[in-house]
């Protein structure tokens, strides 16, 4: 039972079992999760006095639950999907229109609608996966952009969504105190979900199967891989995630709006969810959180810091360039390859070729 | 026939816009059998392939498999049903894990959520996956990424994860290309002792002693169609499958005729005496070279007289498009040099290649489609400055082709193939190179634009340049040629002036398989 590649949660795709014995192995790899889980939990007591630091940290949360799951589609079958943004801003519009239209009382119980937000973009990825999924490279894309303008713009028009005005949720009464930290647990929860199923994914038959269709997927249809089932299968899986995550999103600003910046269909999510699972990884489990939580944070502080005038963007496009540059694959997979190169040597094994420099070879 | 046929082929035909790749071409693969299917370039192999598999749509016909019609199933349909194929590049994942390369084939189709919920492969799926690996010979690499693998090994990866889903017929196309002496030798093994556990194998392969020593079948393609089928013996026997594949008959010999009596009439001198002297224009001195995993030239040595046609046969995967690849800059050999009046080009871009004047007109039509005729002869000069010389040239360009001046405002795309052709070499001339790399110049033409092509390519000759011509039609392609050189597995197995080559006894052997003393 010493080959079992893919079940490393904590490391790059493809990463080899090292020459430890195996339970001490899974122990180590689990480590980092248990520290970064920890560390997140305990995180609100360490900064309760500061609460534009507690806020920055609910936002980060959000977009680190929505790019791990929008990684479980597109870092696993390496299409891209620019339109996730419509899953987020679905989940949102569900759970005021929900709240408003079922009279929901403000609290626990409008909490409780996050799931059902889930379920709503869930449903809306089947038919958008069914039509995106016809097409594929740049094509694909193109058809998930479009489709999230198509939203966008019903959002705005149709009769029941408030136009452009928006919807207001149940105002709610919790004390500033306790208001960031609530709203940072219920988001710490649906990241450990998305995770958790990340995971599950990564290591299950269905996950190879989305990983050799990201490799070939003509030859992986040729090996009986019934493609468009898993790519479908896939995408509604990432939409559901997102779609909560919306849910939180519009929950916690307290009013949501059809279009601008910070409104619920924002096309700058899409891009966000690219550049953050690119930065960190694409189609590794830590990589996409590690991206969220570098780019979101820096965001979000560099706008605190620098609000009057627009340097901070200058900031975050020169740190974002100058990662990318030297670690084009991401800051995991580049970082795994160093330290197990360094393993190797050290351990006298004939140093072998990066994994993305052999992928990329023909 | 004694057992009967696994797959069935009848009357199947496929054609891409005005390309007919298959015309009514039949095919049957008795069970247990190892049939071989083979044929020049182009003749339809790889697409029968993927009709079989449900890769492409048959245009007109049947695929039967165990009597029953599969014809259009889709290829994962095709794959379930027990016909596993691999590709003529290999394909791997290359980002799995060699394992879990195997594995993929071992998915069952089942409800999304136990596949969600289940490991990539049962305890038993891998023993099984890793009795293969061994059975291939690469169990101690299982935990590699595939992209690591050479050349060879991913061939052997390849066949290992189709074999996981226990196919009972498998299509391999050209299993030995590329692959190395050794490792052809113990593919061959695997597929006679696969086949002795009863799987029926189907074969495209260009490596005759491989496909003659393993097949008990042969049919052979050509153009599309079936032009032969059985044993190996009667299938070298054969008179027509050599014409197939060295492209002789009576209309070649008379255009080549035809465009050596215009040569003689426009009265310019022999380009062979320039043998008898001259240094060689261009030098290619132990040259070594491949891609990625193995090497495709093991030690080429030739010398391109200056003023001459040099023309270069062999059979497919002899390495031809490789060497010329080599020379224009687009691959680096590993080892050996090549110089051109003397100078050191190899290792040198493709841009400062074309710029000392050796100018290559690729296999594949390489024409601007949407541009015009004039603009596309246009962009052969545009790293020239001088508006003069560019006028100057292009006058000169279109007295010797008068296409260029007829269709000078229609699209590229519109032209026929043979047209291409033309403004290919209108366009090439653009830079006045004085060495013109021709990579199988009359590839898809019909005899007759066959014939104006190599007229026009004997003119150019005559016009002071010399030629390096890599040619599938042997023996219209020495008849032209001062000089020969047969390529064979990356070597340079014959050398000599056009006519000793093609009237070398060994030449069919060549081609259809059996060793060749090296004459030199």
């Amino acid at each position: 039972m010493s080959e079992q590649p893919g079940t490393d949660p904590a490391t790059a795709p493809g990463a080899r079992p090292h020459a430890q014995p195996a339970t001490r192995r899974r122990v180590l790899a689990l480590l980092p999760a248990v520290v970064a889980l920890a560390v997140a939990a305990l995180f609100p007591l360490g900064a309760n006095s500061n609460q534009g630091d507690m806020s920055i940290a609910v936002f980060v949360l959000i977009y680190m639950a929505s790019v791990s799951a929008w990684n479980i589609f597109s870092g696993y079958s390496g299409y891209l999907a620019l339109g996730h943004a419509v899953f987020f801003g679905s989940g949102a519009y569900a759970i005021a229109l929900m709240a408003r239209d079922w009279h929901v009382p403000a609290g626990w119980s409008t909490v409780a609608l996050l799931p059902l937000c889930g379920v709503v973009a869930g449903l809306i990825a089947i038919p958008v996966g069914l039509v995106a999924l016809r097409t594929r490279r740049h094509t694909f894309v193109v058809v998930t952009i479009a489709i999230f303008f198509i939203f966008q713009t019903l959002a705005t028009n149709l009769a029941f969504t408030g136009g452009t005005g928006g919807i207001q949720l149940p105002y709610l009464s919790w004390l500033v105190s306790v208001y960031n930290e609530r709203f940072y647990y219920i988001a710490l929860v649906l990241v450990v979900l998305t995770v958790a199923l990340s995971w599950a994914v990564r290591r299950s038959r269905f996950g190879l199967q989305l990983m050799a269709i990201r490799d070939d997927e003509d030859r992986a249809r040729g090996m009986g891989v019934r493609t468009l089932r898993v790519k479908l299968s896939a995408f509604v899986l990432s939409a559901i995630p997102v779609g909560i995550a919306g849910g939180i999103y519009a929950y916690f600003l307290g009013s949501i709006y059809p279009a601008g910046s910070g409104s619920a269909f924002d096309p700058l999510f899409d891009i966000a969810l690219a550049l953050m699972g690119f930065l960190g990884g694409i189609g590794t489990i830590s990589g996409p959180l590690l991206g969220a939580l570098v780019l979101e944070a820096l965001q979000e502080k560099l706008t605190q810091t620098f609000s009057t005038d627009g340097l901070y963007l200058i900031i975050y496009g020169a740190l974002f360039l100058v990662v990318i540059l030297l670690m084009p694959r991401g800051i995991v997979p580049t970082v795994a390859g160093r330290l197990r190169q360094w393993r190797e040597q050290r351990s006298g094994r004939t140093p072998e070729p990066a994994a993305g420099v052999a992928g990329v070879a023909r | 026939m004694s057992a009967p046929a696994m797959i069935e082929v009848a009357g199947v035909s496929k054609a891409y816009g005005g390309v007919q790749a298959l015309s009514l071409c039949d095919l049957s693969v008795p069970e247990g059998s190892i049939s071989g299917l083979i044929g020049p370039n182009g003749s339809g192999k790889t697409t029968l392939f993927n009709v079989i598999t449900g890769y492409e749509r048959a245009g007109d016909g049947e695929v039967r498999f165990n009597g029953r019609t599969i014809t259009n199933s889709k290829p994962d349909r095709v794959f379930e049903l027990g016909i596993g194929r691999t590709f003529q590049l290999t394909r791997i994942f290359a980002r799995l894990s060699v394992l879990e390369n195997v594995l993929v084939a071992t998915q069952r189709s089942e409800g999304w959520l136990r596949g969600v919920l289940r490991l990539a492969g049962s305890a038993s799926e891998r023993r099984r996956a890793m009795e293969l690996l061994d059975f291939v010979g690469l169990a101690r690499l299982a935990s590699d990424l595939a992209g690591t693998l050479s050349f060879g090994q991913r061939k052997l990866l390849e066949l290992a994860s189709l074999l996981v889903a226990d196919p009972a017929v498998l299509l391999l196309d050209e299993p030995a290309g590329g692959v190395n002496p050794t490792l052809i030798n113990q593919l061959a093994d695997r597929i006679r002792e696969l086949n002795r556990a009863g799987k029926t194998f189907l074969v495209v392969e260009h490596n005759m002693e491989f496909v003659m020593a393993l097949c008990d079948r042969v049919t052979v393609l050509s153009q599309g169609q079936t032009l032969a089928s059985g044993t190996p013996e009667q299938i070298r026997a054969d008179p027509a499958v050599l014409d197939a594949y060295l492209g002789g008959d009576v209309a070649e010999a008379a255009a080549a005729e035809d465009a050596k009596k215009s040569r003689a009439k426009r009265g310019a001198p022999r380009s062979a005496s320039a043998a008898s002297g001259s240094a060689p224009l261009l030098t290619i001195d132990g040259v070594i070279a491949g891609y990625g995993g193995g090497d495709i030239l093991r030690d080429v040595t030739i010398d391109v007289t200056e003023g001459g046609i040099t023309c270069i046969v062999g059979p497919n995967g002899a390495g031809k498009s490789t060497l010329l690849a080599t020379i224009c800059g687009l691959l680096r050999p590993r080892r050996g040099e090549i110089r051109f009046r003397g100078e050191l080009i190899s290792g040198l871009s493709p841009g400062q290649v074309l710029a000392r004047g050796i100018s290559l007109v690729p296999q594949v039509h390489s024409l601007f489609p949407s541009m015009t005729v004039q603009e596309n002869v246009e962009m052969g000069a545009f790293s020239i400055r001088d508006k003069a010389l560019i006028a100057e040239r292009l006058a000169a360009v279109q007295e010797l082709f008068p296409i260029v001046v007829e269709r000078a405002g229609e699209k590229a795309g519109s032209l026929s193939g043979g047209q291409q052709r033309l403004v290919e070499f209108a366009r090439c001339l653009m830079l006045d190179p004085s060495l013109i790399i021709l990579d199988e110049p009359s590839m898809g033409l019909d005899p007759n634009t066959r014939g104006i092509v190599f007229d026009t390519v004997a003119h150019m000759n005559t016009t002071g340049r010399t030629i390096l011509l890599v040619e599938q039609n042997a023996r219209a392609g020495l008849r032209l040629s001062s000089h020969g050189v047969v390529l064979e597995n990356g070597t340079v197995r014959l050398t000599g002036t056009g006519r000793e080559v093609l009237e070398h006894p060994e030449i069919e052997a060549l081609y259809l398989g059996g060793s060749v003393e090296p004459v030199l």
